[in-house]
């Protein structure tokens, strides 16, 4: 083969593989910034869940720059210094707000940049943006479970209440006030609507928990997805909620119970009402009977077992104390 | 005229040309490896236009010495001077220009075998050379071929060639520079008779055509006869005796009857 | 125990190491057979590495995908083929690849070249020897293999590509969105700096076994064999350097 052939193949074979690195290279700088103009902004955070150095920024879901220096401050602050692409200036205001977030299940740690519904300038180099921390799914467990002991709580007073009312004959004579039937049936009214209320809380949670169990979306879906997130924070919301009210409607039944004002008798003596009534607390039994279920539902869930068990745990060292 | 050898116990040397200079000088040279003694204090020297044999056993030292002249290897003591220049203390430079005078036709021809017979005979050409023959090199290509006889092999491989080929092209990429030494390390060894007598007539004609001194390794007795002006028996690491063909051929001596027998 | 052979090996190899070091880099430079060698072990061995990555590439994808299907993670297929070519399989694939067909080929080359005389004849020639047969055969087997691995690279990745569009459907774009991803220099740069070291690796034993061949043509076979066994292995203690150094240096 003549030798110029030959070099101009070797000539070829050299570019080609050139081409192939500085290809990568490219493309890796543009996502890193390396190459396109940057300004620096910074954050403090409280904990930046193992954030590294060139981890992405996101707005808006959108890669926007990276993660160029994490240093502590002090015990409880840290302060991230980011690069973010100058294209986007004119999309980020000074009040947006940084958190520390994950990509997928198993991704990286990523900064992400919420705007805020609210004036504010554009950012410039050197600002430092206001940090939240994220919803983490523990603080979500225990007030959900709170919530759970009120209910259990509220439904043993029920209880309680029904069997003084259906016991007690001098309390049928002191229900004779008109008046007070009036208020009382608008009471239970209410109380059914907090208990309907109540009861499609627990049939969210219900739904939740069984997309989780069936592992429909992956389960980083649980533990990231800020929609789950939103509608797990507003149903819990929602059943302290209606555990509020329930909690209100009773007080006021009992006091008007223990005080005897007013003419109770006439409400109780109509069987419509007392099945009415008996049908709401059947209501709320069963409510309660479903949250408890998807309480239990969750303690067995892979996921979250390990938090179950060391609530266990401490409540056994609790009690061994 | 002629310098006399210390150990030469034979007869008076054949006379070279007329006030012949010296081209070659081996002074006392010893090689060892490790308790091998192989050269012990030989000497021998070469006058222009003369052809040497230096005859021995088969691993008496004959290669080594050839090739200590050429530089390979390098004498443990002693000193070797070829045009007068001495080989041991030479810098590289040096030793290349040295080296396009001298012509070195190896036992097994050395042809490399990745390229063709035009590219084996161009490498010392354009190694010494460089620049300066470079519109000649074609007519000295096929200059040297002719003087081997072979010019139709041209463009093939080594491999191609038979055994006497590959040792003519050999020699013909020895004179493509042309040498003012040549030596011959074995030149008829592994070839049969006819091809043997062959190559040592391209020796004698090509001493008739370039001038050049030969100093021929050998202990094939017709190669020597044929080829040699004077031979040089090499035994016990030195040289034992020395003489022309007839001279040698009519010594009594046991080590030397030995040969020619 | 530093008396032994193999001891004594080592340190002949490492004293030829440094005798291309001391004469590799001055004149006079043989750049025409540098190329001529580049040619030879580049080029020349593309066909040879471009088919083992693509089937490395291609298999691998098609072993992984019914794992990541149970695990519904299919889109990471791109990124753990990615990173298993780039940063292991890609240079690992060519290094054992190139040791295997230059490495004996210039274990033999230059074996039957020292035991026939031709690399005296060169010296007589007016040729330094060690320059103009080992320097640049090193020097190519250097600068090759990092190419030859890029090639690589690209042609595995190509294969993984092909592999997830046999049964699935995917566009470059996302693609190699996904892949570079995941990527990060401390990734990419250690796996093609350690192919420079593999291809030193090559050539230097190829050239020590060869050139220091023993007489006869059987010499020739052993050094061949040599070069290829004991190039291979040192692929994979540089490997494993180099994952310690990266390691050490916080790529990783």
């Amino acid at each position: 083969m003549p030798t110029a052939s030959r070099h101009i193949r070797l000539v070829l074979f050299v570019l080609a593989g050139l081409a192939c690195l500085a290809a990568t290279l490219v493309l890796l700088g543009q996502r890193q910034n390396l190459f396109g103009a940057s300004l620096t902004v910074r954050a403090d955070f409280r904990n930046v869940s193992g954030l590294l150095t060139g981890n992405n920024v996101r707005l808006a879901g959108i890669t926007v720059g990276t993660v160029k220096e994490i240093s502590i401050l002090n015990d409880s602050t840290v302060r991230v210094v980011m690069h973010l692409n100058r294209d986007v200036q004119p999309h980020v205001r000074k009040n947006a707000v940084a958190s520390v977030g994950t990509d997928g299940l198993v991704g990286n740690t990523i900064v992400n940049l919420t705007a805020v519904a609210a004036p504010a300038p554009l950012i410039a180099d050197g600002d430092v943006l206001r940090t939240t921390t994220p919803l983490a799914i523990d603080e979500m467990l225990q007030t959900l479970s709170v919530s759970n002991k009120n209910l259990v709580g509220i439904t043993q007073d029920l209880h309680q209440i029904t069997g003084k009312l259906n016991g007690s004959r001098a309390l049928w004579e002191l229900l004779g006030d008109q008046h007070v039937a009036a208020n009382v049936r608008q009471s239970l009214r209410h109380l059914a609507g907090a208990t309907a209320t109540l009861q499609t809380s627990a049939t969210d949670i219900s739904q939740l928990t069984r997309g989780i169990r069936q592992g429909r979306g992956p389960a980083g879906y649980l533990l990231t997805d800020k929609d789950f997130a939103g509608q797990m924070r507003h149903a819990t919301r929602q059943l302290a909620r209606s555990t509020d009210t329930l909690a209100g409607t009773l007080g006021s039944l009992q006091r008007q119970v223990q005080t005897g004002a007013g003419p109770l008798h006439t409400l109780l003596t109509d069987t419509a009402m007392s099945g009415q009534l008996r049908q709401t607390l059947g209501h709320v039994e069963q409510g309660t009977a479903g949250f408890n279920q998807n309480m239990e539902a969750l303690k067995h869930n892979f996921l979250l077992r390990g938090y179950f068990r060391k609530q266990a745990k401490k409540k056994a060292q609790a009690a061994g104390q | 005229m002629s310098p006399a050898l210390p150990p030469a116990p034979a007869a008076a040397l054949p006379a070279p040309a007329p006030g012949a200079e010296v081209v070659l000088t081996v002074d006392n040279i010893s090689k060892s490896f490790g308790d091998n003694h192989v050269l012990k204090d030989f000497s021998l020297t070469l006058h222009r236009g003369e052809n040497v044999v230096v005859l021995g056993k088969s691993g008496s030292g004959k290669s080594v010495l050839i090739k200590c002249i050429i530089g390979l290897l390098t004498p443990d003591a002693g000193t070797i001077a070829v045009l007068g220049q001495p080989v041991a203390t030479l810098g590289h430079a040096a030793l290349d220009q040295l080296r396009a005078k001298v012509g070195f036709l190896f036992q097994s021809n050395a042809l490399y075998d990745s390229m063709t017979v035009r590219e084996n005979l161009l490498f010392p050409l354009r190694r010494h050379w460089l620049a300066d023959h470079k519109g000649q090199e074609d007519k000295l290509v096929h200059e040297a071929l002719d003087d081997v006889g072979l010019p139709q092999t041209i463009d093939q491989l080594p491999a191609e060639l038979s055994g006497g080929q590959r040792k003519r092209i050999a020699l013909a990429r020895t004179l493509i520079v042309p040498p003012e030494i040549i030596l011959y390390d074995e030149p008829t060894t592994g070839l049969d008779p006819v091809t043997a007598r062959e190559i040592d007539q391209l020796i004698r004609h090509v001493q008739q055509k370039y001038h050049a001194s030969a100093l021929i390794i050998s202990h094939d007795m017709n190669c020597v006869r044929l080829t040699s002006d004077r031979v040089i028996l090499l035994a016990e690491g030195r040289s034992y005796a020395e003489g022309t063909y007839a001279e040698l051929l009519a010594s009594t001596d046991p080590i030397v009857h030995a040969f020619f027998e | 125990m530093f008396n032994g052979p193999l001891f004594t090996e080592f340190r002949a190899m490492a004293g030829f190491a440094g005798r291309f070091l001391r004469e590799g880099f001055r004149p006079r430079y043989e750049w025409l057979e540098l190329a001529n060698q580049c040619y030879a072990i580049g080029y020349q061995s593309l066909p040879l590495v471009g088919i083992t990555s693509f089937i490395m590439g291609l298999v691998l994808t098609l072993r992984l995908r019914p794992t990541m299907v149970q695990f519904g993670a299919t889109s990471w297929i791109p990124v753990m083929v990615g990173l298993t070519i780039i940063q292991e399989l890609g240079p690992i694939i060519t290094g054992l690849m190139v040791a295997g067909k230059v490495g004996s080929s210039i274990g033999a080359e230059l074996g039957s070249m020292r035991v026939s005389e031709q690399i005296d004849a060169m010296e007589v020639s007016g040729t330094n020897p060690f320059k103009y047969l080992v320097v640049t055969r090193i020097l190519a087997a250097t600068l090759m293999v990092p190419i030859l691995t890029l090639l690589a690279d690209a042609i595995g990745l190509g294969a993984c590509y092909l592999g997830i569009n046999l049964q699935g459907v995917t566009s470059v774009a996302l693609f190699t969105n996904n892949i570079l991803g995941r990527l990060t220099f401390g990734e990419v740069l250690p796996a093609v700096g350690k192919t420079f070291f593999f291809g030193f690796a090559i050539g230097l034993i190829g050239c020590y076994k060869g050139y220091n061949a023993d007489n006869g043509t059987e010499g020739v076979g052993a050094a061949a064999n040599s070069a290829v066994v004991l190039a291979s292995l040192m692929i994979f203690l540089l490997d494993l350097v180099a994952v310690g150094v990266s390691t050490a240096f916080g790529f990783i």
